[in-house]
């Protein structure tokens, strides 16, 4: 149980000395030369918006919110026979007659780019399996055999030579 | 060009038609089989999806390239390509991502069609 009350009342700093009252920072509600407001803001622009700024700044949130505005109202309007015949038609003649350089309608080559006639080297009678594993085999055997390659000496290496 | 797209549709199985088509469903260049679906040939339901498209762009995740539709029996693709827009329509059974693998098969056509629709 217990009550808690302030008070506005300033008796005991009337003689201007600090007590536990005073505050560190000053009062920031009533002090006006401390803390710029909204007046002194307005004060400080010499003139007012004019009219056109404030136009434009209008037109540039009517804008923006235009852009980003998701608006489905007009999802079903559509055209008119008549129109629709039209432009589809000049949309066709157009195709026709301008000059569109066709070079998507060009092949390109899949695989093997850098041989001229690759169907014929594809067409060739392959290889039989026995010719390839005697080639194989030849070419261990080689392999082998360049392994075993030894030198033996059996004088020496480096002679002296003389002059007589 | 309607040759090429034809080519096109034959790569992949269970296209039934490429349509591209300017921002009110009138078609620019349109292929399509025996097999494609009369109503989603229709401009009403192209101009839905180019709204769509508009509208999917506002949603704060970047303006939308690529719309995939799939329903029970069929699948609709569409590429945004401003002022035009490339709308594929195949079976739902096809494979949805050649599909989109196509965009770059037909970047060159469409960018020569822009050209074409711009002087309109």
């Amino acid at each position: 149980m217990g009550c808690c009350f302030s008070s506005d009342d300033d008796k005991n700093s009337q003689d201007g000395e600090p007590n536990e009252r005073t505050t560190l920072l000053g009062n920031p509600v009533s002090s006006s030369s401390s803390r710029p407001t909204s007046e002194d803001y307005r004060r400080r622009i010499s003139y007012p918006l004019s009219k056109k700024a404030e136009e434009a700044a209008h037109n540039r949130i009517l804008r923006y919110v235009e852009a980003n505005l998701i608006d489905i109202s007009h999802m079903n309007s559509q055209l008119e026979q008549q129109e629709y015949l039209d432009r589809a038609h000049e949309y066709s003649h157009k195709i026709a007659t301008t000059a569109l350089a066709y070079t998507y309608l060009q092949k390109r080559p899949f695989v093997l780019v850098d041989l001229p006639a690759p169907e014929k080297g594809l067409a060739i009678i392959p290889i039989p399996w026995s010719d390839l594993k005697l080639l194989n085999n030849t070419c261990e055997n080689v392999l082998n055999a360049l392994q075993e390659i030894k030198v033996e000496h059996k004088e020496e290496l480096v002679v002296q030579f003389e002059i007589h | 060009m309607k040759k090429y797209l034809h080519e096109i549709m034959s790569q992949i199985d269970g296209i039934h038609a490429v349509l591209i088509t300017d921002r009110d469903g009138v078609p620019v260049l349109k292929a399509a089989t025996e097999s494609a679906p009369e109503l989603a040939l229709r401009p009403g339901f192209l101009t839905t999806v180019g709204m769509a498209t508009d509208q999917a762009g506002k949603l704060g995740m970047g303006k939308s390239q690529r719309i995939a539709c799939i329903y029970g029996k069929y699948q609709v693709i569409h590429f945004n390509r401003f002022p035009l827009m490339v709308s594929m329509i195949a079976s739902s059974t096809a494979n949805t991502g050649m599909l989109l693998g196509l965009e770059a098969e037909l970047s060159s056509l469409v960018q020569d069609l822009k050209a074409a629709v711009d002087v309109i």
